[in-house]
């Protein structure tokens, strides 16, 4: 591997869309992560392990 | 200069107007406008069409095909692990990357075809159902995101260029998004099927 060499353009583009979805990736799941847990909040006041909303 | 970035770094310089189109399109809502447009599009699929009239009819053809899909998606969730997985170095190091990369894409694409294919009939189904379904949307952004990136970015660029030619840092992050956009594509299938 030579880190002095130049950026093809293939691998800036690799780089690139990696990043675009990564990001956009991680931001959807986490704020999936934010709604559970207040959607949990919600039903119980506090967020337990194991505590199912749906189990009465 | 423009003739410049488009000799030099043609895959970057559309990379990068397609993303300015998306937010383009964003900022005027386009995306919104066309989903309120196929409502009519998905009750004909499910009401009208013959995939959805035997869907909705036949309970063993539209299980078969379920199967169908399901086995497509776990071939492509296998092929994506061993693939990526040897780009981080974690499995198979003793056999060249390049040879795993070229040897899995040939069973991913196949199984991709096959997994659409009976994706397609599956949703017809249900379509009316999953229309209203934001998580059927996410996942339909996923898979269109994830083949564009294996097909036009990721794959081009393993097939070209020897492996220990390019950044070890450039392939740990293709791997991770690689492995992420599939990971959702799997996880927001099944959150349908639980919706």
């Amino acid at each position: 591997m030579n880190n002095e060499k130049k950026w093809s353009d293939q691998e800036i583009a690799a780089i690139g869309s990696s990043v675009v979805i990564v990001g956009s990736l991680v931001l959807y799941w986490v704020l999936q992560f934010e709604s559970t847990i207040e959607l949990l909040e919600l039903a119980y006041g506090s967020v337990h392990l194991f505590n199912n909303p749906l189990v009465f | 200069m423009l003739n410049l970035l488009l000799s030099q770094y043609r895959k970057t310089t559309i990379l990068f107007l397609v993303l300015i189109l998306i937010a383009i399109l964003e900022a005027f809502e386009v995306r919104t406008s066309i989903h309120g447009n196929t409502l009519p599009y998905f009750e004909w699929l499910k009401n009208s069409s013959w995939l959805g009239i035997i869907g909705t009819t036949y309970g063993s053809v539209y299980a078969t095909v379920e199967a169908v899909h399901l086995i497509s998606m776990a071939i492509i969730g296998g092929t994506v692990l061993v693939a990526d997985l040897r780009l981080l170095g974690i499995i198979l190091t003793d056999i060249p990357s390049e040879t795993i990369t070229r040897g899995t894409h040939k069973v991913f694409r196949n199984a991709l075809i096959f997994a659409v294919a009976s994706g397609i009939f599956c949703a017809a189904g249900v379509a009316d159902k999953v229309y209203y379904m934001p998580v059927f949307w996410i996942k339909m952004l996923a898979l269109i995101a994830g083949s564009c990136f294996v097909f036009l970015v990721k794959q081009p660029l393993l097939n070209t260029v020897p492996h220990d030619e390019i950044r070890p840092w450039t392939l740990r992050l293709l791997a991770v998004c690689s492995l992420l956009v599939w990971f959702t594509v799997a996880a927001t299938g099944r959150w349908i099927g639980f919706s």
